[in-house]
């Protein structure tokens, strides 16, 4: 009866429902289209995508690969584009950013099969450094945008996407939101293309950014524009629902559609209130757009972040002449992820319709709940070898601060962003991928104390390479730390240069580091806090570059080892006769082995990973192994 | 059935490796396999390292966005008592509250930084907002069952139990079953069935 849980990503059903969660939906509408070539770097919220293509490629015979970074990824997707396979890459927000050069510069010569650049934007920073709008690099590019409302639709536009691409020539990107690509629904699947084509290379003029083609390209990517232009009046991802006679109108672009009708049913204005759905931000369908705003006195336009569709609503009144309201961002946040709630605030601000629900009261009982609630920050789990670095700079930057000076430290993107909270204070400055070096570069011109950077190890394949490079280039006197658990960990363990594996040799960090020229370069064990102390006093007295790869296994990846091998943690315990309850171990680390009882310090067995860096910390040598 | 229900709201709530991903995904495929149109969403990312973690599962003919509104939650399931208290934004008078009354004790209070309430306090709270209030040791269930890794289990019962899910509940056990080793399978299903009776009739 329930043959439901043999259907995979991978199989043909059409017609057929699964719970997917939108990247899983995204990747299978790429399936669908028949996509032959992907590259991808993590980043949250777009990493489940090209985990789904990944894991399947080999079933599928689709190439797919991590990629060093979004902008590798992109040139990847792109060359394989206009050699002539259909091709696809997915990134974060921020990652476009990396990847914006080749992104704007391939949108003007175009191209020759079918690509689609998924763009997973993140309202709210739920883990990220920004709420960037990317409609808007989008728009600068001329590349068409296509915006989801659902799960199912985020699906569909996937397959689709790669035929419009090819009917118009262009890059075509879908706009996630978190809100779609980390929502879950029910999807009905399509049919699977699975035929394969060898692509061809045609040379072609256009594909050369000389000032004199590129020109002509600028001018050939504005003649593409306005034909999709046209087109997007069509689509079905547009959709108007009229109502004649209204007061208000409502324009509602992507996941806010779904927020939206949610709301209007709330409000009891489902029949009263016209609505005008888009899908396609970028072009808008003008004529919908007229159509809808010369039926109304007033319009509200509703989406997440920018005024997007708003300041585009505002020029299509102006050059039609058309006497209408135009409300958005003056009732709809600007910040942070919409809600059916803030939706149907805003409806009810421009209608005077009664909200069904008191939220002066929840905000009370909210704020008074406020007060007894424990924080509860998400944390540098039991054992991470993260930990004893950082708790490593402390000591040694202490240890030097008369003789050197107040230390400034740069942070970067990863799991050890983690480690900014109390106790550990790993860093004062932290702003992108690689910055950890790049901004570290320049806080030791700016000031004289010592500068210590750090960041991850895949990170250091993103972007960290060339501020080091800068660094020797320029003799900066900085202290770079590399902190290398071997795992791209945050986003869920993908494999990066450094970690071994299919049959390839694994570059090293400290090889790279010599090779371009860094005298001091050495690796350490972050475990063995008094050795790494003893590095780093020895680097930061250093007159030049320095380099230190501080190199522990991401304590979930050991668990697993342990696991499988059948190992057992190492016991520590606190000898209740030496301890004498002075909690510098617990203020030093913040591990969360470490939990009081009562008054006293002592270690959950069921957190501890045994890896002994309370042990150094402990000034009356209360912490003790096995039979210590 | 599916046809009848126009909109349900189900919150999970937890720490960081308690499973709470793995349960919206199972009632969400059960959701699925029994005809019902569904939404949800969850928090991942950062929080997945001991911080809170929050999954809404909604089903319905009228459920449109990924998330349940403030007010608008039938059942908040909590693997952790804490963690009920931070999600009371979504409770009303008709509300039912599942909670798992072993506490897990972030670092934050061991360091002194901020305070963990009295259960009995936190039971208070939740009962001033919502209709009926369950709390339960999970966590002593799972243990009876045969592992403690089977504490999400218990609250799925819990859940079930309590009788306002309308799905079959051959259809959850199934979809339990595919996501949990083989071997395990016995373990889960007593699991499921000592959270089921703790609710049945309360």
């Amino acid at each position: 009866m329930q043959s439901a849980g043999k259907i995979t990503l991978a199989s043909d059903a059409p017609g057929h429902s699964l719970f997917l969660l939108g990247n899983e939906a995204i990747a299978r509408g790429a399936i669908e289209a028949g996509v032959q070539v992907f590259a991808a770097y993590p980043g949250t919220p777009s990493s489940e995508i090209s985990e789904t293509l990944i894991n399947l490629s080999r079933e599928l015979n689709i190439y797919a690969e991590w990629s060093v970074n979004e902008k590798v990824a992109f040139e990847l997707a792109y060359g394989a584009c206009i050699s002539g396979v259909r091709s696809m890459t997915a990134m974060k927000m921020v990652g476009l950013n990396v990847a914006h050069d080749s992104f704007t510069s391939a949108a003007y010569m175009g191209t020759a099969a079918g690509m689609l650049l998924v763009n997973a934007d993140d309202p709210g920073i739920w883990s990220s450094q920004n709420e960037q709008d990317n409609r808007l690099i989008a728009e600068q590019a001329y590349v068409p945008i296509l915006e989801p409302s659902s799960v199912q639709e985020a699906k569909d536009m996937a397959a689709h996407a790669f035929e419009l691409s090819e009917q118009f020539g262009q890059i075509f990107m879908l706009r996630s939101v978190t809100r779609i690509s980390h929502a879950r629904g029910d999807v009905k699947l399509g049919i699977i293309n699975r035929d394969r084509k060898g692509g061809e290379f045609k040379k072609e003029p256009r594909f050369s950014c000389l000032p004199v083609q590129a020109r002509k390209n600028h001018l050939v990517m504005n003649e593409r524009f306005s034909k999709i232009k046209e087109f997007v009046e069509k689509l079905p991802y547009n959709l108007m629902k009229p109502v004649q006679g209204a007061r208000l109108g409502i324009i509602a672009a992507g996941i806010s559609y779904s927020y939206a009708t949610e709301a209007l049913r709330w409000l009891g204005l489902e029949e009263r209130v016209p609505i005008l759905k888009i899908g396609t931000p970028h072009p808008l369908p003008e004529k919908m757009v007229r159509q809808l705003i010369s039926s109304v006195p007033e319009v509200l336009v509703i989406e997440e972040l920018e005024p997007f569709v708003e300041n585009h609503v505002k020029i299509i009144a102006q050059e039609a002449g058309i006497q209408v309201k135009i409300r958005g961002k003056d009732l709809v946040p600007i910040t942070n992820e919409l809600s059916t709630r803030l939706v149907a605030e805003a409806i009810g601000r421009a209608s005077g319709a009664a909200l069904p629900i008191n939220y002066a009261a929840i905000d009370k009982t909210v704020a008074d709940t406020a007060s007894i609630l424990p924080a509860r920050p998400p944390t540098l789990c039991a054992g991470c070898p993260h930990r004893a670095s950082f708790y490593a700079i402390n000591v040694a930057t202490r240890k030097v601060k008369k003789e050197l000076g107040e230390k400034v430290l740069t942070g970067d993107i990863g799991c050890y962003t983690l480690g900014y909270n109390p106790p550990l204070n790993s860093f004062n400055l932290m702003c992108c991928m690689g910055g950890g070096f790049g901004l570290a570069n320049g806080v030791a011109r700016g000031q004289s104390g010592p500068v210590i950077g750090h960041l991850g190890d895949s990170t250091f394949f993103h972007s960290g390479i060339t501020p080091m490079i800068d660094a020797v280039f320029n003799n900066t006197r900085v202290t770079f730390v590399i902190l290398d658990n071997s795992a791209t960990a945050m986003t869920g363990f993908q494999p990066h240069p450094g970690t071994p594996g299919n049959n390839l040799a694994a570059i090293k960090p400290e090889d790279l580091a010599r090779a371009c020229n860094v005298k001091f370069v050495e690796v350490v064990n972050p475990f063995d806090v008094p050795a790494t102390v003893a590095v780093l006093e020895k680097a930061l007295r250093f007159n030049g570059p320095s380099l230190i790869v501080m190199r522990g296994l991401c304590e979930i990846l050991a668990q697993r080892d342990r696991r499988a091998r059948g190992e057992k943690i190492k016991s520590i315990h606190i000898d209740r006769e030496a301890c004498n309850d002075c909690k510098l171990c617990l203020n030093s680390l913040g591990c969360p082995a470490l939990v009081l009882e009562g008054d006293r310090v002592v270690i959950d067995s069921s957190q501890c990973s045994g890896c002994g860096v309370c042990s150094f910390v402990c000034p009356s040598g209360a912490i003790v192994g096995e039979g210590g | 059935m599916a046809a009848s229900v126009k909109e349900l709201n189900i919150i999970l709530a937890g720490v960081g490796g308690q499973g709470v991903v793995l349960m919206s995904e199972i009632l969400g495929n059960a959701a699925v396999r029994d005809g019902f149109k569904v939404r949800g969403s969850e928090v991942l990312g950062m929080a997945q390292r001991g911080g809170s973690v929050f999954s809404n599962i909604r089903l319905g003919t009228e459920v449109e966005a990924p998330l349940t509104s403030d007010g608008k939650c039938d059942i908040l399931v909590a693997l952790e008592p804490s963690e009920a208290l931070r999600n009371i934004q979504y409770l009303n008078p008709t509300s039912t509250v599942i909670f798992n009354t072993r506490k897990v004790i972030p670092a934050t209070v061991s360091m002194g930084k901020s305070v963990y309430p009295e259960i009995g306090q936190i039971e208070e709270r939740l009962q001033a907002v919502a209709g009926r209030v369950i709390a339960l040791d999970a966590q002593d269930l799972a243990e009876k069952a045969g592992s403690r890794q089977s504490a999400n289990v218990v609250m799925l019962g819990a859940l079930f139990g309590c009788g306002k899910v309308p799905l079959k509940k051959d259809t959850v056990q199934e979809c339990i079953l595919e996501r949990v080793p083989a071997k395990a399978a016995e373990v889960n299903l007593k699991a499921f069935e000592l959270g089921r009776q703790v609710c049945d009739g309360r």
